[in-house]
């Protein structure tokens, strides 16, 4: 019992490492931040994008919602910073992490979206197009409300499995929690900062996931 | 019949087709100023596609539609602000179910009639009144029964003042308690002076409030005139099934 404390829960070892554990949490949080706010609008822009049925162009989107929703993130991330400099496109390993894992995310959420669409029945747009509300006024007004309460609950998960995916940015050297948390463990051979890091991991995820579940009822339709 | 000058609604050899079955094969219909007439036939016959041709959700084949004296059919119409003039009420009513009863008259007020915030509250709240859902106003679709639903469906087509109101059978999908609230809300809409145009399988309503019966069968118009000469004593043998199975 004694042992475990000591090997897990070293608390001088926390304290003399905290500076670096928690510079590793505010990057994990920047990415994961990041890879949000530009992965779930770029996925409700193509989706959007598709509705609109320009035929070669829906085919290209098709090809790059499957692509990057079968390709690892590991692999992406590798490929995007490892690969793009050779098209000339350097991109530090933060920016790179996160331009690989929002590119997966924005796949992943347009389809979500895209279902969520077509969840909408064709009743709504007919009631809106009947009151003389053109194409996009239905759409911004009517149908996409609907969507994205539909849409949230797979969004959520899919954006906190993706946001994890920040770990990843170690293999590019992204001095983030998991990669501080590690690297610290092999230097004093003690896993206590691992064991803080996955607290912290908690402390991220825990709220942002209890946030969700109070977005989806703040958007759910009240009930007789 | 109402002469074409001041005809309402004018469809001229309307058809219509499917790929390549033609589900209307030559309608022609007019409706006069103040005038409701109900169109009535077996299912699958056209009512609801001649319908939604007169404000273009379905796309005319061939033929001329013309509404207040201006052509709906032809590429250089102006759709929304033809809808406007036209109201529809829906058998699926869809009403918006993220927005309020008095959100879901207010919308089209405010985005395509151009009212500002206030008025288009005024005004939807008035047209909820209209048809007796005043108190339910700030009610979400989903805290109203079917009937309210309708009528909320009602206001919103008429709160944008159209020229004519389109019914594709409001009632079919109320359960049957709820459906005279609603035919009530339409007796009054006609007393006001509102063209109407009623798709239904409503016998009571067809002879006891419309000005007209058009009976529909194959696409084309097989009859018309009055509710009594159409559904009292009918001289085509299909119309007179359809009297008996609708009856039963
Ligand atoms: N979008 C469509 N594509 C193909 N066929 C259609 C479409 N809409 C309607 N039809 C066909 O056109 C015919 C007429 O349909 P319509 O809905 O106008 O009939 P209706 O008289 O309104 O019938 P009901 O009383 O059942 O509502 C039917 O045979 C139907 O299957
Ligand atoms: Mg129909």
């Amino acid at each position: 019992m004694d042992q475990i404390a000591r090997y897990f829960f070293d608390f001088s070892l926390m304290s003399a490492y905290w500076p670096d554990i928690l510079r590793g949490f505010l990057i994990t949080i920047e990415m994961s931040i990041l890879t949000v706010l530009i992965g779930v609008p770029l996925g409700l822009a193509i989706a959007i994008l598709r509705l609109y049925g320009f035929g070669p162009l829906n085919a290209l989107i098709i090809l790059y919602i499957d692509f990057f929703r079968s390709i690892p993130q590991l692999v992406l991330i590798v490929l995007t910073y490892f690969a793009l400099p050779s098209f000339g496109l350097v991109l530090s390993p933060f920016t790179a992490t996160v331009v690989a894992l929002a590119i997966v995310l924005s796949a992943f959420s347009e389809e979500i979206f895209w279902a969520g669409i077509n969840a909408v029945s064709k009743g709504q747009w007919e009631a809106g197009r009947s009151t003389g509300l053109g194409f996009n006024q239905t759409l911004a007004y009517i149908i996409l409300p609907q969507v994205v309460r539909i849409s949230i609950p797979p969004l959520t998960n899919r954006a906190i499995g993706i946001s994890k995916g920040t770990t990843l940015g170690s293999v590019v050297a992204v001095p983030e929690l998991l990669n501080v948390t590690s690297s610290i463990q092999s230097n004093v051979a003690n896993p206590t900062a691992l064991t803080a890091g996955a607290l912290l991991f908690l402390a991220l995820f825990l709220p942002f996931v209890r946030f969700t579940r109070w977005l989806e009822r703040a958007y759910a339709h009240p009930r007789s | 019949m109402p002469a074409s000058a001041d005809a309402i609604v004018a469809i001229d050899d309307l058809r219509k087709c499917f790929g390549n079955v033609e589900v209307l094969r030559g309608i022609n219909l007019k409706v006069g100023k103040g005038e409701a007439v109900a169109i009535v036939g077996s299912s699958g016959s056209g009512k609801s596609t001649c319908l939604r041709c007169i404000n273009r959700l379905e796309e005319p084949t061939t033929g001329t539609i013309r509404v207040g004296g201006q052509e709906v059919t032809g590429a250089k119409v102006d759709l929304n602000l033809l809808r406007q003039r036209i109201g529809m009420v829906f058998q699926g009513i869809n009403l918006y179910p993220h927005m309020t009863a008095v959100g879901n008259v207010t919308l089209a007020l405010r985005k395509v009639a151009g009212l500002g915030k206030a008025q288009a509250e005024q005004k939807a709240r008035h047209h909820l009144d209209l048809v007796g859902l005043a108190h339910k106003a700030d009610s979400y679709p989903a805290q109203l029964s079917g009937g309210q639903q309708q009528r909320v469906g009602i206001a919103r087509a008429m709160a944008l003042e159209p020229q004519v109101m389109l019914f594709d059978e409001p009632t079919s999908a109320l359960d049957p308690e709820l459906v005279s609230e609603v035919l009530n809300v339409m007796v009054r809409t006609k007393e006001m002076g509102m063209t109407m145009i009623v798709v239904t399988h409503e016998m009571h309503f067809a002879r006891d409030v419309a000005d007209r019966v058009v009976f529909i069968d194959h696409g084309a118009v097989l009859a018309e005139g009055t509710p009594e000469e159409i559904l009292v004593s009918p001289q085509h043998q299909r119309i007179r099934d359809f009297v008996t199975r609708s009856r039963a």
